[in-house]
């Protein structure tokens, strides 16, 4: 209920309006499309001396058929090569089609998603929507079918070649054909309106083998259009990712095929050595302790053992000793003390010590005149001595030849006058010349044997020291008158043999006073001390 | 109007930007319905005005006759003068044939001019109005689905159960493995009933057949065979691929086998005479995954080369190729009962609709490489990852109700879970999952969960839909 439904209409338009009507109509040819016409041709009746010649001349339409030139609008007509530009297209609502790109060996119906909106999320859609069912049983039976038959067809030809050969199969009955030709006339077809075509099917020979080769290889044809991509482009990868993704070179500990020569370092820097921490098992310290222990237990039982053993042995031998020195004493007595032996008494135990040392010595003596009887180099005692080295010497107790103190100098050392080259005599081998002088033989024992001397404390021997060192008692050589000259004289004390058998006859005399006892009696005693002191 | 809900418990942080563009969105919601609608017209007013001007102003032409082609030549004079108003696009004045009534009482001239803005401002409230009335009420509010648990663990595989099937009837089901054996377990009770050796290397994909006894298998070692299950005796073979099968689907109706390798074929097999009917060629990378339905497009492929191809099985020719994924599609899965598809990828999943593949939605927030996808008839959108993670997603909204990750089997490693297979029974009160620790999980919707225990925490993005 306007105002306007009540007013008569204007019957002329105001300058206004028809301004209006002008600014409208230049309106309608203003579009948003990026391809638009700038220049206008003049209109006509006002072409005179217009030549068109660019684009933009001809504006919207075509050529000009009063020019008398050779014009042409949008480049068609003139003869020029081929060139893949897609003509500009544009749609029903006038917009411009730019998708044809997309599109250019489809056909025109083929889904092809090219536009921003086709990747935008939709609207959520009700479960009802029409959009989202399923279609109907019929339209799917009937695809089926359709697909089926399709498919069956394809599946026959690829195994037509393996079927059994059959009889040739009858062919479907002739169709007849009523043709009337558009040249009609007396000449053609015999004056006839229509003709009747039987159209019927080849046969084809059952037997026959495949006509064509298709064996030959030949390259595959070009794909279709690659679809346009309805994604952003993947996101630029910053340095900090494509660190993460750096896979060091990889250092192999068996093969080395280039050969290059690589550090340890790197050698071992995928092994994963700093990774783990290193457990020992702590039965290794078990073990060695226990191996320590059980080594310590041992050495002590052992030592034990040998110690017990020692004992043991000593123990046999004090009891041995004992047995021996009961069996001496036995003989002892039975030689010497039997017929005094109860009515002597105390006073005569140091009368009979006496007895048995003085009968100990004399045994020894004849020990030795045996012995250097026996021996026929008649060497003596101390002629022995002097042979033997001197580690017996200090093993036997033997006294020490080496009285000076002060150091004893080798005396090739002085007077060194013989040269430079000397010294070593030529590598000779058999040369022993360790040392320049022997160490202190035999000859000087003599003279080493404990002297006393001046400078001994008077304390021990009182005043008559001087006495005492000025005393000829204790020369060694001091000889009786009537005594041998010819045996040499070693040391103090001179052992000689027994000439005359006296020491024999004392001791007969001796054994005799006890018992009548032959010879052998006498002789096993000798045996049995020469065979203890032997032992000894 | 929308009523504000107040929490008690729940105070949640937000930042300033977010909470601005939440009261936005609030108030927009609330006066949308009414903002710009012009005050209605009340009639009596209205006649009363309209006859007190007329007698005032133009009582000296009311005697001339109204002429009607004069009336449109003028009318749309001052429509198109909207042209000059940045508000009233060419569009609106063409889609809105109604526009032209509004603006006949405006006269001609300036005169027409604010009024003129003035309605055309009224106008294009209006159908901004009428597009929002439309679309305000309709945020949709994700269904309630019970969450799921681990009811069964069932082991006896020795390496990776790479693939699963149901039979129809319900009884049994069949994994293949990379111990290059296929099992047949008992679906009540979780035992084994049968194992079947004959594949040489890892068993990827099988599949049972709805009409006839069947059982196929596709394997590493490029063999698709074909076993009878009455007598448990490998009777055909499929030959033609050159590289390893991942996977094989059965067409509903039609007696054809679809095979995809890493060879980027998928191949398409007559199930009685062995013959390679179509090998759909494409793809530039390995065939992950393939489906077939009775609808057009009977084939969908997926690939690494993150792409999927809708197949026209006829021709054996693509009929649509889709590039909107970022990385390798390892999965696809048909809604049982809508017309659409979902499939998977290590960026996110993607629900498209058939025929054309019309993207819908993203499905993001399974961050990992999602090796398997299934849906129940619920609406319940399982995805299975290469990590051992398991998302469920309401299939409209793209709600993500429950995550789920199970514990590997006693003895496997930690890293050693990942699922490679996942389906739901025919029951669709199971889900069985097979898994990278060699067992097979079973799950079940959990009976004591309602929805106060576990409530739908539905947060969609603000101005995520837009009007496209």
């Amino acid at each position: 209920m306007s105002l306007t439904s009540f007013l008569p209409a204007p019957t002329q338009l105001s300058q206004d309006q028809l301004e209006a009507e002008e600014k409208l109509w230049a309106q309608k040819t203003y579009s948003t499309a990026l391809v638009a016409s700038r220049r206008e041709p003049p209109p006509y009746g006002h072409r005179q001396g217009f030549i068109p010649r660019a684009l933009e001349d001809f504006g919207d339409g075509g050529a000009f058929p009063e020019i008398h030139l050779a014009q042409f609008p949008l480049e068609m007509g003139r003869k020029k090569k081929t060139n893949n530009a897609l003509a500009v297209q544009v749609d029903a609502e006038g917009k411009i089609k730019y998708d044809a790109i997309a599109r250019q060996g489809q056909g025109k119906d083929k889904v092809i998603f090219s536009k921003y909106t086709d990747l935008l999320p939709k609207e959520v859609m009700n479960e009802d929507d029409p959009a989202l069912q399923k279609p109907d049983e019929e339209t799917v039976q009937e695809l089926t079918e359709k697909t089926r038959s399709a498919l069956d067809k394809l599946v026959s030809q690829k195994i037509a070649a393996a079927m059994p050969v059959r009889a040739a199969d009858k062919q479907a009955p002739a169709q007849y054909i009523r043709y009337t030709p558009s040249q009609q006339g007396v000449a053609f077809n015999s004056g006839a309106k229509q003709r009747v075509i039987r159209m019927v099917e080849m046969q084809r020979d059952p037997m026959e083998p495949p006509r064509f080769k298709i064996n030959k290889k030949i390259p595959r044809g070009p794909p279709s259009p690659p679809a346009p991509v309805m994604h952003s482009p993947s996101r630029k990868m910053t340095v900090k990712e494509q660190q993460e993704w750096k896979i060091p070179p990889c250092i192999s500990n068996w093969k080395n095929a280039k050969g290059y020569t690589i550090p340890l370092d790197k050698r071992l820097a995928a092994d994963g050595r700093g990774l783990q921490t290193v457990h020992i098992n702590e039965n290794f310290a078990k073990l060695a302790e226990a191996l320590y222990i059980a080594d310590r237990k041992a050495r002590e039982a052992v030592e034990m053992r040998a110690q017990v053993e020692k004992k043991m042995a000593q123990k046999e031998k004090e009891k041995k000793e004992e047995k021996l020195r009961e069996l001496a004493q036995m003989a002892r007595d039975r030689r010497a003390g039997f017929k005094g032996h109860g009515d002597k008494g105390g006073e005569d135990s140091e009368a009979r010590e006496r007895d048995e040392i003085r009968h100990d010595r004399r045994k020894e003596r004849q020990r030795d005149i045996n012995i250097s009887r026996a021996a026929p180099d008649k060497r003596s005692k101390l002629q022995r001595d002097q042979d033997r080295d001197i580690s017996e010497l200090i093993a036997l107790g033997k006294p020490n030849p080496r009285a000076s103190s002060e150091g004893q100098y080798d005396q090739r050392l002085f007077n060194q006058s013989k040269g430079m080259d000397s010294g070593f005599a030529g590598g000779e081998d058999e040369m022993y010349n360790v040392y320049d002088q022997p160490f202190r033989g035999g000859r000087d024992m003599a003279s080493n044997i404990y002297r006393p001397s001046k400078n001994i404390d008077k304390d021990a021997y009182a005043d008559d020291f001087e006495n005492l060192m000025n005393n000829n008692r204790f020369a060694p050589d001091k000889e009786f008158s009537g005594a041998d000259h010819s045996q040499r004289r070693e040391g103090p004390v001179q052992f000689e043999e027994d000439p005359f058998g006296l020491d024999k006859f004392l001791e007969q005399a001796k054994q005799h006073g006890g018992s009548k006892r032959p010879s052998t009696s006498t002789r096993s005693k000798d045996d049995y001390h020469d065979k203890k002191r032997r032992k000894e | 109007m929308t009523e504000v809900r107040t929490c008690l418990h729940d105070v949640q942080k937000h930042s300033v930007h977010t909470l601005v563009f939440r009261s936005l969105k609030r108030t927009h919601d609330m006066f949308v319905s009414d903002q710009a609608k012009a005050v209605s017209r009340d009639d009596v007013s209205h006649k009363l005005k309209m006859g007190v001007k007329l007698k005032t102003d133009y009582s000296a032409v009311l005697h001339m006759p109204i002429l009607k082609e004069g009336k449109d030549r003028v009318s749309q004079l001052p429509a198109h003068l909207q042209g000059h108003a940045p508000y009233s696009q060419q569009d609106a004045s063409r889609t809105a044939a109604s526009v032209v009534d509004i603006h006949r009482h405006a006269g001609g001239g300036d005169r027409v001019h604010p009024q003129s803005t003035a309605v055309s401002l009224h106008e294009g409230g209006g159908t901004r109005t009428s597009a929002l009335m439309r679309r305000a009420p309709t945020m949709p509010k994700p269904q309630w689905h019970p969450p799921w648990k681990l009811f069964r663990v069932i082991s006896g595989h020795l390496g990776w159960v790479r693939s699963i099937a149901v039979e129809p009837g319900n009884q049994w089901f069949v994994t293949g493995s990379a111990d290059r054996t296929i099992k047949i377990w008992d679906l009540a009770s979780g035992t084994l009933k049968l194992s079947l050796t004959g594949h040489i290397s890892t068993v990827r994909g099988v599949a049972v057949s709805t009409r006839s006894p069947y059982l196929f298998s596709c394997g590493e070692d490029k063999q698709v065979k074909c076993w009878d299950l009455e007598y448990n005796k490998v009777i055909r073979h499929y030959h033609g691929h050159l590289s390893a099968v991942y996977d094989l689907d059965l067409h509903p109706t039609i007696d054809v086998l679809v095979t995809c390798s890493r060879d980027a074929t998928a191949r398409v097999w007559d199930i009685r005479t062995k013959a390679n009917v179509h090998t759909l060629t494409g793809h530039t990378n390995t065939v992950a995954t393939v489906r077939c339905q009775a609808a057009e497009p009977q084939v969908i492929t997926g690939s690494h080369d993150s792409t999927i191809r809708l197949w026209d099985l006829i021709a054996g020719k693509t009929r649509a190729t889709l590039t909107n994924h970022k990385k390798s599609v390892r999965t696809v899965v048909l809604h049982p009962r809508q017309h659409g598809f979902a499939s998977g990828s290590a960026d996110n999943i993607k629900q498209w609709t058939f025929p054309d593949g019309k993207f819908i939605q993203n499905l993001s927030g399974h961050n990992a490489i999602i090796n398997t996808l299934a849906v129940n008839s619920d609406g319940v959108l399982v995805s299975g990852a290469d990590n051992g993670t398991i998302h469920m997603w309401d299939w409209r909204t793209g709600y993500n109700f429950q995550r789920i990750h199970a514990a590997v089997q006693p003895g496997s490693l930690d890293s050693e879970s990942g699922i490679f297979a996942c389906m739901f029974d025919n029951s669709e009160g199971r889900l069985i999952t097979a898994e990278a620790d060699k067992t097979i999980k079973v799950y079940k919707e959990d009976e004591s969960a309602t929805e106060e225990s576990h409530p739908v925490n539905w947060k969609p993005e603000i101005l995520k839909r837009k009007r496209f």
